[in-house]
């Protein structure tokens, strides 16, 4: 017999369907529209061009960051930290995260919980759908990229390496995960799922706009250290530096603590 | 000896400084029909939660069948069947989808017999059952809810206001249904607004004011409380006796027509009618609602 947990994960990845399938077309969509987008720039000189029209200062102030505008890998792996990239994993992270909360406030909860269900195994059933569906996106936009490389790109065009792009979707991934960690301890402790998403949200963009200010605003840079985006260096890995695996071990413990939160808070409240 | 149904013993329950409930002790045994009375927030539905392990009891215990409800909530979730107040089912689902949902996280296989019986029961059509729920109406969700409750004939059901929404044809055939369950042993704890429903299903009623206990009874004696209504009217003008007999209270009296209230045997009304010119006796049994209603007035 399949546990509880598979039971209701099958359950809620079929009543989402619509929109996982919706949204891993859109990001699926868009790492092949930039491999476009790049192919098209090379072959007429468009990063050529793009560089002169960024005035020297930028340039230097931008730093590697530079790379993601002006060079074909740039172009092609801007998919992978795109803000409206990182927004659709986070949102999405955050909306499966927060099914807990839901059904409490349905009271489908009642219904699933009068039978012999453990809590923990909503909880278990969350962080199941949560890994899976943004091992899903991944593999979506990473054969996207793949596709989108091998069909219509010049063969002897400089590609970001399997790696780089292996090492990008890890890094997307860690922080989605950390930031569905922290939507699951927030469902497992509010009545209403609008209150578990919207907090998180507003939480996660906070963060967000804190590590952009710290990059460029040196006394923000204390208080950034608390943002998981902290953790989320993409550009280094296209300056051709090597992933920082501590930082995804940092971002993927700050998502298992928020989980353990959940399990913790979930099976000791009332309902 | 079978252990009881349900065993509360001193259960408490508050929220921050309000108690909803207080020292609830109270003892469902197995086979028995049982109401659960109550105006709004008197905790009837704290009480089923936490039988359900929903909510955590503040203090005393709450047990099924002997098994503590909150050490061993699976065992005890898996002997009961739930109806709750407001059945949270999604409405992008189907009705067909819930049932097989619920029957899996069960555990435990679904006669198809039993189910086609309680659909064709409750007038679920096979249609309806395709159709997502957000397009059921009030009533139809109602026969969904019991049909999930039923669907694995448990040994206990709670159900929290059953017949809410139903029309009266569906509330027989939901009191056939509660009936048959009683013919086979099942225990049924409901909690109602509905007195008349609870006269005619319930053996046994416990009525909660204020999250207190302050009536626990058999439905018949509860009756007794109120004493039976009695009308005479005579065929010619007639004094009142100097005393009652013991039990007999008047309500109204005249010449014609005496109102009495008659708590216990009738024999010494009928000894004083004996020699009087009586035209016509009415004898009215007590209903539950009269006394329960006293109980609700005197609510706090």
């Amino acid at each position: 017999m399949r546990s509880s947990a598979v039971v209701l994960a099958v359950h809620s990845v079929r009543r989402m369907r619509a929109v996982l399938i919706a949204i891993a077309l859109v990001l699926g969509g868009f790492q092949f529209l930039l491999t476009q987008v790049a192919a098209f720039l090379l072959r007429r000189g468009g990063f050529g061009v793009i560089s002169s029209f960024i005035p020297d200062f930028m340039q230097n102030f931008a730093g590697p960051s530079m790379l993601a505008f002006t060079s074909f890998e740039g172009v092609v792996a801007f998919g992978y930290f795109h803000p409206m990239v990182l927004s659709a994993h986070v949102g999405l992270a955050i909306a499966i995260a927060t099914e807990p909360a839901a059904e409490v406030e349905t009271r489908f909860a009642d219904l699933t919980l009068a039978r012999s269900v453990a809590r923990h195994e909503l909880i278990t059933r969350t962080v199941f759908v949560l890994v899976w569906s943004e091992l899903v996106m991944l593999l979506v936009m990473m054969l996207s990229t793949w596709a989108g490389l091998a069909c219509c790109t010049p063969a002897d065009t400089p590609r970001p390496g399997a790696a780089t792009i292996r090492s990008l979707a890890i890094l997307l991934g860690a922080i989605t995960l950390c930031w569905g960690g922290l939507a699951l301890a927030a469902a497992a402790r509010v009545k209403r799922r609008s209150t578990a998403s919207g907090g998180i949200a507003v939480a996660a963009l906070a963060a967000f706009l804190l590590d952009y200010l710290a990059r460029i605003w040196d006394p923000a840079k204390v208080v950034a250290r608390f943002s998981p985006f902290r953790y989320f260096e993409p550009m280094s890995l296209l300056a051709g530096g090597q992933l920082e695996w501590r930082s995804v071990a940092v971002m993927l413990a700050i998502g298992a603590a928020g989980a353990t939160a959940g399990y913790i808070m979930f099976s000791r409240r009332d309902l | 000896m079978n252990a009881p149904a349900i065993r509360l013993e001193h259960l408490g329950k508050r929220y921050g400084r309000v108690a909803a409930l207080r020292d609830v002790s109270l003892t469902v045994e197995q086979g028995e029909v049982f109401g659960f009375l109550g105006l709004n927030g008197a905790g009837k539905t704290t009480t089923i939660r936490i039988l359900l392990d929903l909510v955590h009891p503040t203090s005393g215990r709450a047990a099924i069948f002997d098994l503590d409800c909150q050490a061993r909530g699976l065992e005890v979730r898996a002997r009961l069947g739930y109806l709750p107040g407001e059945p949270g089912f999604y409405g992008d689902m189907t009705g067909d989808a819930t049932l097989d949902l619920l029957g899996t996280l069960a555990g435990q296989r679904v006669d198809p017999a039993r189910h086609a019986m309680l659909i064709d029961r409750l007038e679920l059509a096979r249609a309806d059952l395709r159709r997502p729920i957000r397009e059921y109406s009030t009533g139809m969700k109602r026969k969904l809810g019991i049909v999930q409750a039923f669907h694995s004939d448990p040994p206990l059901l709670v159900l929290d206001e059953p017949t809410e929404g139903l029309d009266p044809l569906m509330q027989d055939a939901f009191y056939d249904l509660l009936a048959e369950s009683r013919a086979r042993g099942r225990t049924v704890f409901m909690s109602s607004h509905v007195l008349p429903e609870v006269e005619r299903v319930c053996d046994r009623i416990g009525l909660l004011r204020g999250g207190e206990l302050v009536l626990l009874s058999p439905v018949q004696d509860v009756r007794t409380l109120a004493g039976r209504r009695v009308r005479v009217t005579f065929g010619a003008d007639v004094a009142a006796p100097p005393s009652w007999p013991e039990g007999c209270e008047a309500v109204s009296v005249s010449p014609r027509t005496w109102d009495l209230r008659v708590r216990g045997e009738l024999g010494a009304v009928v000894s004083l009618l004996g020699t009087r010119p009586v035209a016509d006796l009415d004898v009215q049994m007590p209903h539950l609602e009269e006394v329960l209603k006293k109980y609700y007035a005197n609510a706090p």
